[in-house]
């Protein structure tokens, strides 16, 4: 499978399922306007997610299997994503270092080499200024230690090992900036440096570009799959179906 | 830190701004809400959210104390 469209597809899952992960704190953030805020980038990650699968054909190696459908760790998100949150915190590092780190990958993507991702791509970046600007402002007011460290760690092992696929993307051209680089965009963008974490990268797997085992939740991964709305559906349309 | 943390966003520190925009360059700027938020660039992101359902060419927002009235209903 080419280095790209493994990177496309993580894209795609982490947006996936970060905007469902926002949305299911539509009706729990500390605000009304928080709330609407949750649920407008819960829908904007899930309508990018369906731009950056779209590109994988053109890209013309779609390095989804058969096994989308059966098991939940066959999808490229990160571990940060397999469950729930249970506090404002974790939403707030999400939005703040995970986000912005997806969105400093797009960047790389639309000032590199490939045409498709130029043009599709940039858009996003647009929209993703306001979720910048939300995830900065709630981060400044402070939050906790432990979720902060973890979404910074995932995000600099999700951009991957010195000498990984990113790198050679960025020497090919294909991506406009390599890890060491994307890693320095980010913290220029949130104005703060990346607490001193180290990433095993024995334990590393550059599909899923993660360190850790594990997949999400069976309910969300039965959401994604429709289980859930076959569920509920009358059963005239389950026979039909 | 538990989920019962006060995030103080709405009360004390938080201040009003209103939003305004145009669907086309031919009108004028108008109001279409207010959004409460304790900085430009939160209050940036909740007018999006909450009022970009439809197509404007422009959107902007004023802290409400920044306005000056001149003179207000009521008075002469």
């Amino acid at each position: 499978m080419s280095e790209i469209s493994n990177l496309i597809l993580s894209i795609a899952d982490n947006k996936q399922l970060l905007g469902l992960r926002y949305a299911e704190w539509a009706t729990r953030a500390p605000s009304l306007e928080a709330d609407i805020a949750a649920a407008a980038m819960g829908l904007d990650d899930l309508g990018h997610s369906r731009v950056l699968y779209g590109c994988l054909e053109p890209l013309g190696d779609d390095p989804r299997g058969q096994d989308r459908e059966s098991d939940p760790a066959s999808l490229c998100a990160l571990p940060y994503l397999d469950e729930p949150w249970d506090s404002w915190s974790q939403f707030v590092a999400a939005n703040a270092i995970l986000d912005t780190a997806f969105t400093v990958m797009i960047e790389a993507c639309v000032n590199g080499s490939i045409e498709v991702l130029q043009h599709r791509l940039r858009k996003m970046l647009a929209e993703e200024r306001y979720h910048f600007l939300h995830g900065r402002s709630w981060l400044r007011s402070g939050i906790e230690k432990a979720p902060l460290e973890e979404a910074w760690r995932e995000a600099i092992a999700w951009f991957g090992p010195s000498d990984g696929d990113t790198a050679k993307l960025h020497k090919s051209g294909a991506l406009s900036l390599g890890p060491i680089e994307l890693r320095a965009r980010l913290e220029e963008q949130l104005e703060t440096k990346a607490p001193k974490i180290g990433v095993d990268w024995t334990t590393w797997d550059p599909r899923r570009r993660r360190t850790r085992p594990g997949a999400i939740d069976e309910a969300t991964f039965a959401m994604l799959r429709g289980l859930e709305e076959k569920r509920f559906a009358p059963a005239s349309a389950q026979k039909q179906a | 830190m538990t989920d019962n943390v006060k995030y103080k966003r709405v009360s004390g520190e938080a201040v009003e701004y209103e939003v305004f925009a145009r669907k086309t360059r031919l009108e004028p700027l108008h109001q279409v809400g207010s959004v409460v938020a304790p900085d430009d660039d939160l209050a940036a992101a909740y007018a999006r959210a909450t009022y970009d359902e439809e197509r404007w060419v422009e959107m902007t927002i004023v802290r409400k104390d920044h306005v000056i009235a001149l003179w207000s209903p009521g008075e002469p």
